[in-house]
């Protein structure tokens, strides 16, 4: 193993959490999360040649995860909205009122995201979840910016209609 | 002056220049439905954050890890339900491998045509060549070469078993002694390179020996005399 791709697999370690996250957003499963993500790692180490220097490898590893998620996806022919499973429930944990009302608001944001078209919610996950730029965010989805910009408007409208306060 | 949505979500994006800013900043100073909204991107996004953020927080699961070294498991099928099952029992570690065979034996086919070390047989796999051998005389503290030994330790029907690393090929396993040969109960992949190198073995195979082991490992001196008899099944 080179020493190059041995720095870029402890740079996969370290993005791991973030991956991770991204992966949350999109699928709102935790097992479904890390589904992906292994299938995005070991995708990723059999195109370490498709990665171009100098470009964040983050930002690469959240179109495969992506694109990982678009297969599964289609794989189970959309698979059905499960919004608050016993596996997200262990995840929350559990332990007094706090920490249901926590958990009930978790769940509140998982199935408001759930509920959105998948090019909103892969949109707002990037930008809203991940920060990323939207000129990067752009480049993970392969569209325009005003198709971005537009996605995150309409995603946002829509998630704040559902988790806000206001009737 | 009037700022419309998009750029209102821009700006709480953190997309827009200084000049930019500073002018909605202005403009928000003066217009307080203007800061209504803005506060409603910002709530939405430390719901996001309360929602997604822990997640940051939490161990990422060794599978990960060993999907990033690239160390692969022998065993894996490709049904995604299969990769969740973190615990499994040797019965159904034997029952996958039977209901692999094909795959095993193409994995270990293409390891088998420089030095057999597994062969799948009709009553499973077993231990050939390198890794027959060090079953057979290795200790666990002897030096390893193409194996390394880790534990030995009597299952419950009284025979003896040990875990096993394929130092070469990055995998690891369980072995127990059955009518004179090494039956490969179970392999896993071992993680091999960097930092995250595991001390012993995967957790998979430590599961496997929870399952199979009777009392306690062996220690150096019942090793080495289990060794020097040749493994018989001793009496109880």
């Amino acid at each position: 193993m080179t020493r190059e791709s041995e720095k870029i697999r402890s740079e996969i370690v370290a993005a791991l959490p973030r991956l991770r996250r991204f992966a949350r957003a999109l699928t709102g499963q935790p097992a479904d999360a890390d589904d992906i993500v292994q299938i995005a790692v070991e995708r990723a180490l059999t195109r370490l040649d498709q990665f171009e220097p100098g470009t964040r490898l983050e930002s690469w590893l959240m179109t495969i995860v992506r694109n990982a998620w678009i297969d599964e996806a289609r794989a189970r022919q959309r698979r059905a909205k499960v919004f608050a499973d016993a596996e997200l429930g262990e995840q929350v944990g559990d332990g007094g009122e706090a920490a249901a009302q926590a958990k009930l608001e978790v769940n509140e944001v998982y199935a408001a995201m759930q509920s959105l078209p998948d090019e909103q919610r892969e949109a707002i996950a990037l930008v809203c979840v991940e920060g990323l730029a939207y000129r990067e965010a752009s480049e993970v989805l392969g569209v325009p910016i005003g198709t971005l910009t537009s996605r995150l408007a309409r995603g946002r409208e829509a998630l704040q209609r559902m988790l806000g306060d206001a009737p | 002056m009037t700022i419309d949505d998009a750029t209102l979500m821009a700006f709480a994006d953190g997309e827009l220049t200084p000049e930019e800013r500073a002018e909605i900043e202005r403009a928000l100073s003066e217009d307080a439905g203007l800061r209504q909204k803005l506060s409603a991107h910002q709530k939405l996004r430390a719901q996001l954050s309360g929602a997604y953020d822990p997640v940051l927080e939490e161990p990422a699961p060794e599978r990960l890890l060993l999907a990033a070294q690239g160390a692969r498991r022998e065993a894996e099928v490709v049904d995604l339900s299969a990769r969740r099952a973190a615990r499994w029992s040797v019965r159904e570690w034997g029952a996958m491998a039977a209901s692999l065979a094909g795959g095993l034996i193409i994995g270990f086919g293409a390891m088998n045509a420089q030095a057999p070390l597994i062969a799948v047989t009709a009553d499973g796999m077993n231990a050939r060549g390198a890794l027959e051998q060090a079953l057979d005389t290795q200790l666990a503290a002897d030096e390893p070469g193409a194996v390394r030994i880790g534990l030995s330790f009597r299952a419950h029907d009284g025979g003896y078993c040990r875990t096993f690393e394929l130092t070469e090929r990055a995998t690891a396993g369980v072995a127990c002694r059955e009518d004179g040969v090494w039956s490969v109960a179970m392999t896993a992949a071992q993680p091999q390179q960097g930092d995250l190198r595991m001390a012993g073995a995967p957790a998979e195979v430590l599961s496997a020996v929870q399952t199979m082991i009777a009392g306690e490992p062996l220690d150096a001196e019942a090793e080495a005399q289990a060794r020097d008899a040749g493994w018989v099944r001793a009496p109880d």
